[in-house]
């Protein structure tokens, strides 16, 4: 009996040692978090609520910002155009990858070598891979022009030097630049579905493409499910390919909404207006995201 | 994005409140003994200007050390805004251009700088587009204007007269056909001009020449014969498609450095950059003169006028939170930078310097620049109007504008439907009436 006080209070001077290292171990990661995520994009939920050009102080300005963008005609053609480039980037990065990745699950001769080579476009800085490939693009001088020359077409496409064709420009360079990463990622997810289940399926007499139905996408499923909401998020606030590929141009052809952001921002100082822009996009973002989040708990029930 | 911009809010605001504490305790009478400035520059290594200044000052009052900090030329509004919202400025900062100027000024971020502008000459072009109401916040001490240069040895290849100073842009148009027609007959696979993908190269001239052009009015119809001129050139193959030019990241210093174009508008700051150039074989030898650039019509054309032409006074602040003691100093810095010693020196490393006038003969004496009538005629004499008129909306509408210029060389869309849609966007966004 009068050991018992000397136990619960021992235990209770664990528990709370164990709270304190706890949080020493958090702390460090938390202060930058907070100081670095948390309270600036807090801020920004007050900022797009104000008329604010970094120098004088903040005035509140209501709604605003917000009434101000739905008669915005550039606004508009952004959102467009950031649509746009994620309908098409979406479904053919993600249709890459998995090819890719079905193609390099097997046994084959220079496997490594092949899997690094498809990997390797991600890990190569963005503004060589423009440079370069707004080289092959050259309307008139460029290889790939010269190549659809070569079969009979007298007027090939501008690419990034034509309004109609630089958006499909710069899909391609997307889904070329990121389908080794997602590859590997599918790959990764590959190797968790079981063999027994293959052989099974050959037992039933099923062929390739029915192997292919039956066991493999639904055992990829929660791969899939992760890559094409990160893909998708991904598409949706593109920035860097489109700004040193095509500034956005010709004319507001490429023009996506993190780029607008940008110009109203830091090169106008609009930055309560930027911070309105930066709250759509963020509304997207979530609602996109919970959207598929529902559909694939209703797949999972 | 979101991210960054928030950032930048939350050091603004923390910053806000730092400033705050600290006070100003700073006397008012001028501080004796050694003094240290900071003054704003970019790409030190290639743009000597700021060191020149800065040692030249030091030399006549060895009390003041200047002392230069680097930011980086593509970005240096950006970064000069953030430090300054920051409270983290220079004392002293470049107005690179008439763009920002504006944000500045009406972010009182700019010392008013009145007294110094009194005691400077007329001859110093550029210190009215630094006035607002009455008061100078800012002085200029360097005055490019675009001209135009032309390589003497592919005209005489070509068997073309060179530019006499009286060209109206039509002329320079057939000049640049003939051009390209007869350098082609010589095997040679220079083209008769090059105009850089800049939307200044069309537009500043525009905005800069045509009667009644008003960027602010919201009629951009004076863009339009410039625009027409211009596929014209490139539909003839007079000139290198936009298309080629932005894919395959020409610059102009290639274009004109290594003879591949005949003719090119460019801003006089090009001079000391081709005489270097020339120097170190990045450029190839040839002779070469400067013209004046071509005119809007007959009137402003001729050596007995004076050309029409634009470019954007380069000039000198003063950051307000400049501790009280050190403004006398930062003063008459401003003071010798726009004067006639400042002047001199800038002329010797052939730069520009805002008062041209007074030091065209320094100037040409620099090696291997070209000593003919046109080209002195060109250097001295001109009407040298803002390439951004001072006003809130300039910047924005410079992106508009911006967006007009490359789908219209790009062959996107018509001259007639990009105006038109520049024109209901810039409406559309409440920047015009």
């Amino acid at each position: 009996m009068a050991t018992m006080p000397v136990a619960r209070r021992s235990r209770g001077r664990l528990m709370s040692r164990n709270t304190v290292v706890g949080w020493s171990f958090l702390l460090p990661n938390f202060i930058g978090f907070g100081i670095f995520t948390f309270i600036p994009v807090g801020l920004l939920f007050y900022y797009a609520f104000t008329d604010w050009n970094v120098f004088t102080g903040a005035e509140w300005s209501g709604l605003d910002n917000f009434s101000r963008l739905l008669n915005d005609s550039s606004f508009w053609t952004a959102l467009r155009n950031t649509f746009y480039y994620s309908i098409f980037h979406i479904p053919l990065t993600l249709g890459a990858s998995l090819a890719l990745a079905l193609l390099l699950n097997r046994k084959m001769r220079g496997v490594a070598f092949f899997r690094t080579a498809a990997f390797f476009p991600y890990i190569t800085s963005i503004v060589a891979i423009a440079q370069v490939w707004n080289m092959l693009f050259s309307p008139s001088f460029g290889p790939i022009n010269e190549i659809i020359r070569a079969f009979g077409v007298d007027n090939p496409p501008g690419w990034t030097s034509s309004a109609n064709w630089s958006m499909p420009a710069v899909i391609i360079v997307g889904v070329w630049r990121e389908m080794g990463y997602y590859m590997l990622l599918i790959l990764a997810g590959l190797q968790t579905v079981p063999a027994q289940l293959y052989e099974a399926a050959r037992v039933d007499g099923a062929n390739a493409w029915w192997q292919f139905r039956a066991v493999t996408l639904p055992g990829l499923r929660p791969t899939m499910f992760f890559v094409t909401v990160m893909l998708t998020i991904g598409s949706l606030k593109v920035f860097d390919l489109i700004l040193v590929m095509t500034d956005g141009g010709p004319g507001q052809s490429t023009l996506v909404l993190t780029q607008y952001i940008y110009q109203k921002g830091f090169k106008e100082q609009e930055f309560g207006y930027a911070s309105a822009i930066s709250i759509v996009l963020f509304g997207i973002c979530l609602a996109v995201t919970v959207v598929q989040f529902l559909v694939n708990k209703r797949k999972d029930a | 994005m979101k991210r960054s911009i928030a950032v930048l809010g939350a050091a603004a605001a923390i910053s806000l409140v730092l400033a705050g504490c600290g006070g100003s305790s700073g006397s008012s009478e001028a501080a004796s003994g050694p003094i240290t400035l900071t003054l704003a520059g970019w790409s030190l290594s290639t743009t000597p200007e700021f060191k020149t200044l800065a040692d030249g000052f030091h030399a006549t009052n060895p009390d003041v050390t200047i002392q230069v900090k680097e930011y980086d030329a593509t970005n240096y509004d950006t970064q000069m805004i953030a430090d300054l919202a920051a409270g983290k400025g220079p004392d002293l900062y470049v107005q690179k251009n008439l763009k920002n100027f504006f944000t500045y000024q009406d972010g009182k971020q700019l010392l008013d700088v009145s007294d110094v502008a009194k005691g400077l000459p007329d001859t110093v072009k550029g210190l009215s587009n630094y006035q607002i109401d009455g008061k100078t916040y800012a002085i200029p001490y360097r005055g490019d204007s675009w001209v135009m240069y032309y390589n003497q040895a592919l005209f005489d290849k070509a068997g073309v007269d060179y530019p006499d100073g009286s060209w109206t842009w039509d002329d320079y148009v057939s000049t640049s056909k003939e051009l390209t027609t007869k350098l082609k007959a010589a095997k040679s696979k220079a083209l008769g001009d090059y105009q850089h993908n800049w939307q200044s190269t069309t537009q500043g001239f525009a905005l800069a020449q045509t009667p009644g052009a008003d960027m602010q009015s919201g009629n951009f119809s004076y863009l339009k014969p410039y625009y027409e001129r211009s596929l014209a050139l490139q539909k003839a193959g007079a000139q290198v498609k936009i298309g080629d030019v932005t894919t395959n990241s020409l610059t102009y210093q290639a274009q004109f450095g290594k003879q591949q174009a005949a003719m090119m508008p460019m801003g006089t700051w090009y001079i000391a950059t081709l005489l270097a150039q020339q120097t170190s074989g990045e450029a190839d030898q040839f002779k070469w003169g400067i013209a004046p650039a071509p005119q809007f019509d007959a009137t402003t054309a001729g050596t007995s006028k004076t050309p029409v032409t634009f470019g954007d006074p380069t000039a000198l602040g003063i950051n307000p939170k400049l501790d009280k003691s050190k403004v006398t100093a930062a003063k008459a810095f401003l003071g010798y930078i726009a004067g006639k010693q400042g002047a001199e020196s800038l002329a010797k490393i052939g730069i520009t310097p805002a008062d041209s006038e007074a030091v065209a003969d320094t100037f040409f004496e620099l090696k291997g620049i070209p000593t003919d009538d046109l080209s002195k005629f060109a250097f001295a004499t001109h009407d040298t109007k803002p390439e951004n008129p001072v006003a809130k909306s300039t910047p924005a509408l410079q992106n508009l504008l911006n967006e007009l210029h490359t789908s219209v060389l790009s062959g996107s869309v018509t001259v007639d439907a990009a105006i038109t849609k520049a024109q209901d966007q810039a409406k559309s966004q409440g920047l015009t009436k």
